[in-house]
């Protein structure tokens, strides 16, 4: 019986962790992927969003005291509004929407933010200690649930179940899938292609602008905490299938559980380097994505 | 290349290589360093970016591999100028791996398969202390007898110098026909007979040896070397974006792009420390929105300096609709 | 002699098939005019035989070669070369440097393959137009962009595939007219067209009728025309306009 514990116990405890985690990964990963889903743009200021919807929760939590498990809806808000007008204002107006000026568009503003952000707020590391985050649940004798977690968990589902709903039941879901499926027509069916797709990018920089809010109480808070997430949502829509919401939710989670298990075997510095190997494996064997439409 | 485009060249290296006869602040060479190693590193994108028009993100890897090629080899023994050799072989050697299953990707896939294999590179670099030092770092032996900046700096204006040629040679060769029609359209390349794949990967294999000589160069300069620096996907960035800022495809953009962007990006950090990169990234997004040609491409269509118009620009080729050319222009004959 | 036979090729794309069990031979020498309605099949015939498809069964030879499986490029060096039917002007580069790039298939050097590309500009009346770029071309010229540059291949066999497709009627005679010497040069030619028949019936030596993927006629144009199957694969207005 001992040699069981031994191994089985963490196992499950690895995977648990890991699919709170993945939780959050899959709602930036939706993010991402509705962003790429309707406008095939490659939003490497995803990261940056999530930083600032971070610092958002941060100086929220420290104006009034209301903690990220509800403040995130603050930063969801503020970061749609910056979303839509970043859409608006500058991506709308590259002519062709051509990849390299979109991808160099978007590394700029990320640029643009994070340094501003440096400005503001200082290099430092913050963080915020809520009583919370101690608190772990028991299962059994041996597995433990961390609180914090759990609530992250619980409030990415729920908006990413959300967020699907509203993509497949909804007029502006409708018209997004439309859009996403081929823009050339969907001016002629009444669709104002430039706010459906303002409003999709606001909506993707909201969910990460909202997972910055729930990693606040478990992470260091600093301008350059985005880039990693960037990196991340990269590898969950193409692991996802390019533009699939589903896929990029599904994938957040196998990420989050395979990044748990190398930490547990393999050690943590390691976990992001097989985020990009089984990236690559995807990409060469299988590109249109692991639960992905032919849309490669 | 034109008469005035050679003269002007010509004049501009000549120059370059008096600067040290006059200059002699330590300050003002290794300024004018890193806009000759950025010059060069933005000459090596160039070829399979500009021309062959592949968005290649992941550049700090043979960067990277330069560098630290350098460190390592020479820590067992084996001579500083050898040791920069073997590593550029061991760059060209990454670079074939990565061209092979990257180039299979087309457009964002194959930017961000770049990405990921940079990532791998730098990753690997981090995790093993015990090969490369890991997070602290490894140091680098010095290059030149004597420890002087200008060493250097020549270095770094010959590295252009190179790359310069290079690019002015292949631009009207046959293999720089066969870049630029890649560019424009695979399909249509291939149909006239180019094996775009091998082009493709040849054009990796050059700007990856020529970019892995910046990395020694710069590796040996600072004398000590961090993965973070040297294989980061900021580093990457801005390997990339100093030709595309300055015009890509064409064969003064890389140059152009770097005495404005690192002169920017100089001035920038002593004005106001922190940010210098707000800067750099409002520069960028700013010349993207007005000056989608990038800044050589923009002076070529405006002051028709140079006699060509530039083969290759920021802005994708637009894609012909029949229907299109149709009602847009009457018969010409 | 036989240049290129397809035999029994099919190839499908998801629940459609798009090629059926097509069987055909060209001859050398000959223009051969592949006829059919919208969406008959003829252009992944065309990408068939250049490679940029393969097909799920059956077999195509050039020059008693087996080329069913080798790619675009490939096939471009064994000598077949094609237009598309939208046209894929390199448009950043110029008219000129748009042909030099197919006279690179068969030279190394710049000034060989200026030349080359030269005489076919001239060939094709295009003289004043080799120093201007591409993208600002009106579509007649850009048809003639898409010939040049895979005449400079020095092809055995060119594919057009709607090679005058949306050119007024004069033009697209002329085209024909130019087209039509091409046999003289060694090079064979094999068209796809949906429905300007009047270049078909002047230039076409053979032509042969797809319809939903399936050959459904062949032989010289007035045999085939006037056969109750083709025209009733080209039901209505469009028989009209054959005008026989």
């Amino acid at each position: 019986m001992e040699s069981v514990v031994n191994w089985f116990y963490p196992l499950i405890q690895a995977i648990l962790n890991g699919l709170l985690t993945g939780a959050l990964y899959a709602l930036i990963g939706m993010g991402m992927a509705l962003i790429f889903g309707v406008m095939r743009i490659v939003n490497f200021t995803h990261g940056a969003f999530l930083m600032l919807g971070m610092y958002v929760s941060y100086v929220f939590f420290l104006k009034t005291g209301i903690n990220p498990y509800l403040g995130f809806m603050v930063s969801g808000a503020i970061l749609f509004v910056i979303g839509y007008a970043v859409y608006m204002g500058l991506l709308r107006r590259i002519p062709g929407q051509v990849d390299f000026m979109v991808i160099l568009v978007t590394l700029g503003l990320a640029l643009i933010i994070t340094d501003g952000v440096q400005l503001v707020f200082g290099a430092d590391y913050h963080q915020i200690n809520l009583p919370l985050v101690a608190r772990n649940f028991r299962l059994g004798t041996q597995i433990f649930v961390n609180a914090p977690w759990l609530l992250s968990f619980v409030i990415a589902l729920v908006l990413a179940v959300a967020l699907y709903l509203v993509v497949t039941h909804t007029m502006f879901g409708r018209a997004a899938r439309a859009i996403a499926q081929n823009p050339y027509p969907s001016p002629l069916m009444g669709i104002n292609v430039n706010r459906v797709q303002a409003i999709s990018f606001g909506i993707g920089a909201a969910a990460a602008g909202v997972a910055g809010a729930l990693l606040l109480p478990v992470f260091y808070l600093y301008p350059g905490v985005g880039s990693q997430f960037e990196l991340k949502s990269f590898v969950m829509v193409v692991l996802g299938g390019m533009g699939s919401i589903q896929g990029a939710a599904i994938a957040g989670l196998v990420l989050g559980v395979v990044e748990s298990l190398t930490s547990l075997y393999w050690g943590n510095e390691w976990a992001l380097a097989v985020d990009f190997v089984i990236f690559i494996l995807v990409l060469s064997l299988k590109p249109s994505g692991i639960f992905g439409s032919q849309r490669a | 290349m034109s008469h005035r485009q050679f003269i002007a060249a010509a004049g501009f290296f000549l120059l370059s290589f008096a600067v040290p006869l006059v200059v002699h602040s330590d300050y003002t060479l290794q300024i004018l360093f890193r806009v000759f190693l950025f010059a060069a590193l933005g000459l090596a994108w160039n070829l399979v970016g500009g021309y062959a028009g592949q968005l290649s993100l992941g550049h700090a890897a043979y960067f990277g591999v330069g560098a630290y090629g350098l460190a390592l080899l020479s820590k067992v023994g084996i001579p500083p100028w050898l040791s920069l050799f073997l590593g550029v072989g061991l760059a060209v050697i990454s670079a074939a791996i990565i061209g092979l299953v990257s180039f299979r990707l087309r457009g964002p896939y194959f930017a961000l398969c770049t990405i990921a294999f940079a990532e791998v590179v730098r990753l690997v670099a981090k995790n093993l202390p015990d090969v490369t030092g890991g997070d602290v770092g490894t140091q680098v032996p010095l290059l030149f007898t004597e420890s002087s900046i200008k060493s250097f700096y020549i270095s770094g204006v010959l590295l252009t110098a190179l790359a310069f040629v290079l690019t002015a040679w292949i631009e009207r060769s046959k293999f720089g026909y066969y870049l630029m029609a890649i560019r424009e359209d695979e399909d249509t390349a291939m149909s006239v007979g180019v094996n775009t794949s091998r082009v493709k990967l040849w054009s990796l294999l050059i700007s990856a040896a020529l970019t892995a000589i910046g990395g020694a160069l710069y590796a040996s300069l600072f004398l000590f070397i961090v993965p973070d620096q040297v294989m980061s996907l900021d580093m990457s960035v801005e390997i990339a974006i100093v030709p595309m800022l300055g015009g890509a495809g064409t064969l003064f953009g890389p140059v152009i792009g770097s005495i404005v962007l690192e002169t920017a990006a100089e001035i920038f950090k002593n004005i106001f420390q922190e940010a210098h990169l707000l800067i750099y990234g409002v520069l960028v997004v700013m010349v993207v929105i007005f000056l989608p040609e990038g800044i050589a491409g923009t002076i070529v269509n405006k002051l028709r300096l140079f006699k060509k118009a530039p083969a290759g620009s920021l802005a994708a080729p637009v894609p012909v609709r029949p229907e299109e050319e149709a009602e847009r222009t009457a018969f010409r004959k | 002699m036989v240049l290129l036979e397809a035999k029994h090729v099919s190839k499908r794309f998801g629940g459609l098939k798009a090629v059926n069990d097509v069987s055909f031979t060209v001859s050398r020498g000959e223009i051969t005019f592949i006829v059919g309605p919208n969406g008959a099949g003829k252009t992944t015939l065309f990408n068939l035989i250049t490679g940029v498809v393969h097909p799920d069964s059956g077999s195509i030879y050039f020059q008693d070669q087996d080329i069913t499986k080798l790619a675009p490029d490939q096939a471009a060096k064994l000598g077949i070369g094609r237009t598309f039917q939208i046209v894929k002007p390199l448009g950043n580069l110029t008219v000129l440097e748009n042909v030099m790039l197919g006279a690179f298939l068969r030279t190394s050097k710049p000034a060989q393959a200026e030349e080359e590309a030269r005489g076919i500009l001239t060939f094709l009346q295009m003289e004043k137009f080799l120093h201007l770029p591409a993208r600002g071309m009106g579509l007649p010229m850009l048809k003639r962009l898409e010939i040049a540059r895979a005449l400079a291949t020095q092809p055995k066999l060119i594919l057009l595939d709607e090679v005058v497709a949306g050119l007024p009627t004069v033009e697209a005679i002329k085209l024909a007219m130019l087209l039509k010497r091409l046999p003289e040069w060694g090079i064979s030619a094999i068209g796809g067209i949906e429905h300007v028949m009047q270049v078909v019936m002047k230039i076409a030596d053979r032509v042969i009728v797809i319809d939903r993927g399936v050959l459904i006629a062949e032989g010289k144009p007035q045999e085939v025309v006037d056969r109750p199957e083709v025209i009733e694969a080209y039901l209505g207005p469009k028989y009209k306009e054959i005008g026989l």
